[in-house]
């Protein structure tokens, strides 16, 4: 028998309930170390805790359970040993592992009275926000970005799934602003992160870095005219980089000389904006630029690099990447020990209600940074979030439109790009209905024959309808396919819809004779860029907020224009 | 104050919370001297939070002892720590073990026995767990010197702070967008620093209990009566005459006595159609979770009043038991 720590005041009934209780925790980073800790010190006998993670010393500032001697083990391992100091009489499982796993199927989750997601990701949460909904386990969701977090309770039949909403997808964007006219810092980090792709990590020609011929621009007045001499060779990037023997002499001066001066020659380009220049990797190297380093602290991370610091450090990186491969992160806002510490907080008294099965005392609860606007910290919505009708993952018949170019997008592209990275399967089978053709199998090997097909080439055109089963997830997703041609230089290569009435107003435009212009919700370049981000709770801007549909939820960036909209909301409350 | 530059390890260590409040904000902290008066639940939070945060020094004050309670409910402590030892002093080595950085003084006497000088030595300074004569004592020594004072309490499923920042001085990075375009590839973004202050009153104007000879001319009706400061200043008379915290042993004896005293409260405050009776069955004992909250918002108040970055709660934050909302609510001002 475990010592008695349940909180005096709670009822008897609650008291009984939590020390009975199974707990699993989805991850163990910022908000997870708090919750863990939380539950350790109110009762709880049994808790399990799943995370794939390793600590690094950047996790230290606010993942109170690691100490500096923890680096490079495993945040579950370490987590459970520290939170068995509180109280060595609680049972408590680690699972150094990735939730995705195929042994944690829906069996695994309904041995649990209620699942708390502590994640750093959108794929992690799609995915158990499905197990949660198979196996039919509460689920309380939560995350935070900077001063602002939320709390969330995830119910089949009671509230919306974590997918009912759709999200705003992570910011993309063209890739002639990326190849050809950056004008904001995060365009040349987009750059720098597909170039580093190219080079190093997994090839995508929709990431291509050197100069875009096909800039919409261009042909504005047709005074640009591609000439062959100028034109990179169309050998993939990877490839010639090889062939050089990563040399990063060769490289600079491809990326930084030859490539902008053959930018320059898009005169187009230039007659507004300022046009780049040119820099040999001699001159770099010399410094003809006049800058020196600036210390701002002392420290690696917070130095302003001269010219040709920079070109060293490209190089001296590129020799070691050439070894040594990794991946990197996107957007990000940092999180905190005191919004974490708030967050999970307010986990646990939820985890208490809905142990109670109280389920409508457990709307969403909004952190909010204070701000000379607002009295209100913790706001809660009046209402439980109902469920969307349409929602593609929890409705009862789940179905999706899907917009692609059935003549240019392959198998492997469908299945890799739409079904694992947008639609979030995990191993999806698809027949193509009606016609009976297994078009994708879990299976390995079975369908590899397909994976370089066009999806014309398979009979699925527009009009053909797919049947997607995951079997993991007890995911079922009937996938209407309608041909699509990208136009417009802001167009996605793929979109999809899964409310009808939306459905139907896009294609009354298009009788009309409108241009169908899609909202940034269903605009797609590239998915799960966080996956496998190696700062556990570094949590995405776009990423970790479920529902963009409440008045509670403020920007987390609040420009001028939203401040009237704060105002208004104060003035409702 | 920040002449000395971060040492890699603090860039490192500091390295997440730097981009998000700044390299200025860090050095403040950095510089900062802090003193924690009650190290228990909410104490523990409270010191978790800003040590992690990286302050220059953390003194832990409590004269207390360690009670079967505190071995089940303080991260803090040991399971192998013995009952009746001086509870500041046990902290100590897991205190340290959150932040190696952080200087850390530990001082087992009590806080009546203090004098203002010591009080002088501080940023600033936070308090949980002491009686409203100490709040308002301290609050004035504080206000001598400019130093930062803070309070706060968790009863239950409740918990509150009280600032009194005094002539405070803030800034905030506010994101605006050039005129003319919005949201386009192109337009440009411009960060503003946007200047405030916010001048508090003293706390012997803010927590103001019946039959004291204070000014009652200081009792400023409220635009709205508050069942939730009515609970706070409730709990203040409570402990203020009984000497300890409602007590879930008296439960029923207990909620009587809180009954009669608020009755009072609601009387000097002319606090009309308030009813507190669904609050008093929450307010026993220390719950974890809230402290995490209350232990939280305290501590992102002790950070933004240090650093003079992003807007302070001015003065009252209360945290309801009932909804989970947390709000502002400005007295004595």
């Amino acid at each position: 028998m475990g010592k008695n720590t349940v909180p005096c005041v709670l009822n008897n009934d609650l008291k009984t309930q939590i020390m009975k209780a199974k707990i699993l925790v989805v991850g163990a980073g910022g908000i997870g170390c708090e919750i863990l800790k939380n539950l350790s010190l109110s009762g709880f006998q049994d808790i399990e805790i799943i995370d794939l993670d390793t600590i690094d010393v950047s996790n230290l500032n606010r993942q109170f359970l690691f100490r500096k001697e923890h680096v490079g083990k495993s945040k579950a391992v370490v987590a459970r040993e520290s939170i068995l100091t509180f109280n060595s009489t609680i049972n408590v499982k680690a699972y150094h592992d990735s939730i995705f796993n195929p042994e944690y199927g829906v069996n695994f989750f309904k041995q649990f009275s209620l699942i708390l997601n502590a994640l750093d990701n959108r794929a992690a949460r799609n995915h158990v926000n499905r197990m949660c909904l198979a196996a039919d386990i509460p689920l309380i969701e939560s995350g935070t970005a900077g001063y602002s977090g939320q709390v969330e309770l995830i119910k089949k039949g009671v509230t919306q799934c974590y997918e009912c909403q759709p999200k705003s997808q992570q910011r993309s964007f063209p890739g002639c602003t990326i190849r050809n006219t950056p004008s904001e810092p995060v365009h040349c980090i987009v750059w720098a992160k597909h170039l580093f792709n190219q080079l190093f990590g997994e090839e995508d020609p929709d990431q291509e870095v050197s100069p875009d011929t096909e800039d919409p621009e261009l042909k504005k007045d047709g005074t640009f005219t591609e000439t062959e001499s100028g034109n990179v060779k169309r050998t993939s990037t990877r490839q010639w980089a090889q062939e050089i023997k990563y040399d990063p002499e060769k490289l600079f001066n491809k990326f930084f000389q030859d490539d902008i001066k053959y930018l320059l020659s898009m005169e187009n380009l230039w007659k507004t904006r300022k046009p780049p220049v040119p820099i040999s990797w001699e001159k770099s190297i010399k410094q003809v630029d006049g800058s020196s380093d600036k210390e701002i602290a002392n420290s690696v991370d917070m130095q302003i690099w001269s010219l040709s610091k920079c070109s060293q450090v490209f190089a001296d990186t590129v020799s070691i990447l050439k070894e040594e491969l990794g991946t990197i992160a996107g957007n990000i806002i940092p999180a905190i020990a005191t919004a974490n510490a708030l967050i999970a907080g307010l986990v646990v008294l939820y985890a208490f209600r809905v142990l109670q099965d109280e389920f409508q005392k457990c709307p969403a609860i909004y952190l909010r940074q204070k701000s000379v606007y607002s009295r209100v910290i913790l706001a809660t919505d009046n209402d439980l979030q109902k469920a969307n009708p349409n929602c593609y993952v929890c409705s009862s018949k789940p179905l999706v439109n899907v917009f692609v170019n059935v003549n240019n997008m392959t198998v492997n592209e469908f299945e890799n790009e739409i079904l694992k990275n947008t639609l979030n399967m995990v191993a999806p089978d698809v027949i193509l209905d009606g016609k009976g053709v297994v078009v994708i199998s879990s299976e390995a090997g079975e369908t590899e024959v397909n994976n370089n097909k066009k999806l014309s080439e398979l009979g699925i055109i527009d009009g053909s309808i797919l049947k997607a089963d995951d079997f993991l997830q007890s995911y079922e997703l009937t996938i209407n396919i309608n041909h699509y041609e990208a136009k417009e230089k802001d167009d996605p290569l793929f979109k999809f819809i899964a409310n009808p009435a939306e459905l139907k107003a896009k294609q009354d435009g298009v009788e009309n004779g409108t241009a169908v212009k899609m909202d940034d919700d269903s605009k797609k370049e590239s998915s799960n860029e966080n996956e496998d981000d190696d700062d556990n709770d570094l949590v995405f801007v776009d990423n970790d907020f479920p529902q963009a549909s409440s008045s509670k939820r403020r920007k987390l960036n609040p420009s001028v224009e939203d401040d009237d909209l704060i105002l208004l909301e104060e003035l409702v409350d | 104050m920040g002449e000395k530059q971060l040492s890699s390890a603090e860039a490192e260590l500091y390295d997440r919370q730097i981009r998000l409040w700044g390299i200025e904000s860090q050095e403040k902290l950095r510089a900062a001297n802090v003193l924690l008066i009650g190290i228990r639940g909410l104490g523990s939070e409270i010191a978790k939070n800003i040590l992690l945060s990286g302050i220059n020094s953390l003194t832990i004050l409590d004269d207390g002892l360690i009670t079967e309670d505190d071995l089940l409910h303080n991260f803090l402590l040991t399971e192998s720590t013995a009952v009746g030892k001086k509870i500041a002093e046990e902290v100590l080595a897991r205190a340290q073990a959150l932040n190696p950085l952080v200087k850390i003084i530990t001082d087992t006497e009590s806080v009546t026995a203090k004098s203002p000088e010591f009080f002088h030595n501080f940023t600033i300074v936070v308090a949980t767990k002491i009686k409203v004569d100490s709040i308002i004592k301290i609050d004035n020594i504080c206000r001598e010197r400019n130093v930062k004072f803070i309070y706060g309490d968790v009863f239950g499923l409740f918990g509150f702070s009280v600032a009194d920042f005094q002539e405070h001085d803030y800034f905030e990075d506010r994101i605006q967008l050039t005129a003319g375009r919005k949201r386009g590839h192109d337009g440009e973004k411009k960060t503003v620093k946007v200047k405030g202050n916010i001048s508090y009153p003293s706390l012997n104007k803010v927590l103001i209990l019946p039959n004291t000879k204070q000014d009652t001319v200081f009792v400023k009706k409220l635009a709205r009566p508050s069942n939730l400061f009515a609970c706070l200043l409730t709990l203040l008379e409570f402990k203020k005459q009984h000497h300890r915290d409602p007590d879930y042993e008296k439960k029923n004896e207990d909620i009587e006595k809180l009954k009669i005293i608020a009755a009072d409260i609601i009387e000097l405050y002319n606090f009309t159609n308030l009813n507190m009776d669904s609050l008093y069955e929450l307010l026993f004992g220390e719950l974890i979770p809230v402290c995490a909250i209350v232990g939280g918002v305290m501590a992102q108040e002790v950070i933004k009043a240090v650093s003079h970055k992003e807007v302070t709660i001015n003065n009252i934050f209360l945290f309801d038991p009932i909804t989970y909302s947390g709000k502002e609510l400005t007295v004595g001002a």
